[in-house]
């Protein structure tokens, strides 16, 4: 990396040399060096325009027309689609469900993490490379086979989780988790942090490795408690780590959150668990209004943007050095 | 020499960016296009010279959903149709998934030349109000047997009409019922239901000496249970008018008092337990599943469950089949019958082949060999299913009940519901037979729903 950067460098020296000689060739270093950025660019331009700029404009196009999604007739009805998303009955609780997943996933999530993160670091465990592993081994399992993991430990009469309750005699706590309409959205919480807690552990902790050993000393002859060392010391200075993975989880929930929904209840029972993702499927795939379809994405982009916007200036906060 | 490595190397970083460029063109291309299709470009030229001239040549594409009834019967009519047509170039395009992977080329107006509908992503009555199939009425008029009676008079059911035509031949006969494990039911002693308050009795009953949850279903596709169970019980409460109404949306339907009638049925169901608490989130497979390990005692599911579940079924396990015992007592049972048609596109290439191989299938030979293939019966009536030994049991005897008026009465629905009106009522249904609502506020969402869906119409 280093060399080849030198490399570079040295070229542009030697072609400097030349320009001074040779008053053309520096016009001609000019359009080689707009070549070469062009050829860095252009390439990346074209993609995100292809894979991003397209279908977001598309998105949005298509959210005018009322189309079947399934044929080549596709009529232009203004704003009928949007009328429609705000005299939608659906449409606020499936709001509601993706930001209950999202507050419930943050919480639990960092809370975890961060404990995890500050052990693992912190308290000289012998084990810690062993645990690293365990606990980031359910990232790299697609969240489809998560979803199926966890549909079995749901299970009503053969799940893991009703059998261990009647195990230690709590019989009436037994529930058709995913099958009822109270218990199906809170039980999706739990298969959704686990699988976040390894990824977000591991940028806490290349954080808190960051942080010089002498902080810690210098708190300790203070008479800091470890309790106050964390609060004081660990906390303020990984908090750019925090930040970004808070904002994480909730760009990813907002958008993610669909698959785990439409492999584990399909936004069953009776819409209880259905996010705007999961809807959106619904409409589009489901009861062919493409159209329709494409307007509520057109929303899950602005409230993505809005609630990010948002956060960031609520965790704004003066970066701490000391 | 410095320059010179420059200069290779940008011709270097052009090509692999040009080639890199290629691949991403290419890459959209070849997702739409299927695997077994060959020179789909070329097919449009020799076609219509083909339909000019009324002769059957060319590209053939068919487009058929492989679910629960396998694909051995298609490959043994494709076989015998390229036999008998041998200028014909046959393309399938078969699989679980076919109907979204085909949707592309349906988008753009580039569509297969015949198409069997079935199975999920497939929606017969959205390609009807898409303007996707051709109007069969007129030439399926001109359509015989191989006996020489007319195909219009030959079905066991009528094609879907809309609005006076015909987009699509009724292929094949699937019913929906209630099924049991007959050898279980032996031995207990069980009683197979005749009508509702003999089902409410013999599910109190194995509720008690099994403490199980005699019901099941899938909460996942509600749908289930709308088709193999409440349709046949509107069927039974007021036949194929109510049906219709209901299939509709039209107004005051499903707020009527049959409609609330079989409501409240559903609504002892659960009240009194019979209905797995569970349901909600299993979905059809596993539902299946609970039924055949004996954790549920009936379930409905259309004659395709024994194909469907044959890998996983217990040796002693003897399917048994019943008309959902919805009606009242002394009644008749009642099925709708649920057809999967097949139908051609407005937009074929090849119309002319693709009529020639819908009028090659409907025979009553290829009728008896759809049953031995899937255990299900083809839509032609007279066909003897008794004389072969690979026919299942269940079947013949479901065969001779259907056929007979004073045990089952066969209700038609129109066309199949709208999924726009199916799935706000399968939600609320969810609901109700999870004992949430009422039988009356689910009667008041259901009409709620059959409005909106009216006004979508508009």
């Amino acid at each position: 990396m280093e060399g080849g950067m030198g490399r570079l460098l040295s070229s542009h020296s030697f072609f400097h040399n030349h320009t001074e000689r040779e008053g053309s060739v520096m016009v001609q270093s000019r359009r080689q060096r707009n070549l070469f950025l062009a050829f860095c660019l252009v390439p990346t331009f074209i993609l995100f325009s292809v894979f991003t700029l397209y279908p977001l404009f598309n998105g949005l196009y298509y959210s005018f027309f009322e189309w079947s999604g399934a044929s080549s007739l596709a009529e232009f009805v203004g704003f009928d689609n949007y009328r429609r998303l705000f005299s939608d009955e659906i449409i606020p609780r499936t709001i509601l469900h993706d930001y209950f997943l999202v507050v419930t996933k943050v919480v639990g999530i960092m809370i975890l993490s961060t404990f995890f993160a500050v052990a693992l670091t912190q308290l000289k465990i012998k084990e810690a490379p062993f645990y690293r592993i365990v606990f980031f081994f359910p990232n790299i399992m697609s969240v489809v086979v998560i979803g199926i993991l966890w549909m079995f430990i749901y299970n009503p009469s053969l799940g893991l989780v009703n059998s261990g309750l009647e195990l230690i005699g709590l019989e009436s706590w037994t529930k058709p988790w995913l099958g009822s309409e109270d218990w199906a959205l809170p039980s999706l919480v739990l298969p959704s942090v686990w699988a976040g807690i390894g990824l977000f552990m591991l940028m806490l902790m290349g954080g808190i490795s960051n942080i010089s050993k002498s902080y810690y000393e210098a708190a300790e002859i203070d008479g800091a408690t470890e309790w106050q060392q964390f609060w004081k010391v660990t906390l303020p200075l990984i908090w750019p780590q925090i930040k970004i993975s808070i904002l994480y989880i909730i760009i990813t929930t907002l958008n993610g959150s669909f698959i785990i929904v439409q492999v584990m209840t399909k936004g069953g029972p009776n819409n209880s668990t259905h996010v705007m993702g999961s809807y959106l499927y619904e409409q589009a795939f489901v009861k062919y209004n493409f159209g329709y379809g494409a307007t509520i994405g057109v929303m899950i982009l602005i409230l993505s943007l809005v609630t990010v916007l948002i956060m960031q200036f609520f965790m704004r906060r003066e970066k701490v050095e000391y | 020499m410095l320059s010179l490595w420059r200069k290779t190397s940008a011709w270097l970083i052009v090509a692999v960016l040009f080639g890199f460029l290629l691949l991403v063109g290419c890459a959209p291309g070849a997702g739409t296009e299927e695997t077994d299709s060959e020179g789909s470009e070329e097919e449009s030229s020799s076609e219509n010279s083909g339909e000019e001239s009324g002769e059957v040549s060319g590209e053939l594409e068919i487009q058929y959903f492989v679910g629960g009834y396998g694909d051995s019967w298609w490959k043994e009519v494709i076989g015998d149709f390229q036999e008998e047509y041998p200028d014909v170039t046959i393309t399938e395009h078969a699989g679980p998934n076919i109907n979204e992977e085909m949707r592309s080329r349906w988008v753009s107006d580039d569509p297969p030349d015949v198409v069997y509908i079935d199975g999920a992503g497939s929606s017969e009555t959205q390609m009807v109000e898409d303007g996707q199939l051709m109007d069969l009425t007129d030439w399926m008029e001109g359509v015989e047997l191989e006996d020489g009676t007319a195909l219009s008079e030959s079905f066991i059911v009528d094609p879907a009409d809309y609005d006076g035509s015909v987009y699509s031949l009724p292929l094949v006969f699937d019913t929906w019922g209630t099924w049991y494990d007959n050898a279980w039911f032996e031995e207990k002693g069980w009683e197979v239901p005749k009508d509702f308050p003999g089902f409410m009795d013999t599910m109190g009953q194995i509720k008690d000496e099994e403490g199980i949850a005699p019901f099941v279903t899938t909460g996942q596709y509600p749908y289930y249970f709308l088709r193999g169970v409440l349709y046949p019980a509107f069927g039974a409460a007021g036949g194929d008018e109510l049906l219709t109404d209901v299939i509709k949306g039209n107004e005051g339907a499903w707020t009527s008092d049959p409609v609330l009638d079989v409501m409240k049925k559903v609504e002892q169901m659960q009240a009194e337990g019979m209905i797995d608490d569970g349901f909600g989130a299993l979905n059809h497979t596993q539902s299946q599943m609970n039924f055949l390990l004996h954790d549920n005692a009936f379930i409905p599911v259309g004659f395709w469950l024994p194909n469907e579940m044959a890998n996983d079924t217990p040796d002693d396990f003897e399917y048994g089949f019943v008309p959902s015992p919805m009606q009242d007592e002394g009644e008749p049972y009642a099925i709708v019958p649920d057809l999967r048609p097949l139908a051609i596109a407005e937009k074929a290439e090849n119309k002319e082949a693709a009529k020639a191989f819908v009028e090659f299938v409907f025979t009553k030979e290829y009728a008896k060999s759809f049953s031995e293939h899937t255990g299900a019966i083809m839509n032609l009536q007279g066909v003897d299913l008794s004389s072969s030994e690979e026919v299942p049991s269940f079947l013949i005897e479901a065969n001779e009940m259907i056929n007979d008026p004073e045990q089952v009465q066969i209700h038609q629905k129109p066309h199949p519901m709208s999924s726009e009106l199916e799935t706000p009522i399968s939600n609320s249904l969810v609901s109700l037979m999870l004992g949430n609502i009422t039988a009356e506020e689910f009667v008041e969402e259901a009409e709620k729903a059959a409005a909106e869906y009216r006004s979508s119409l508009e």
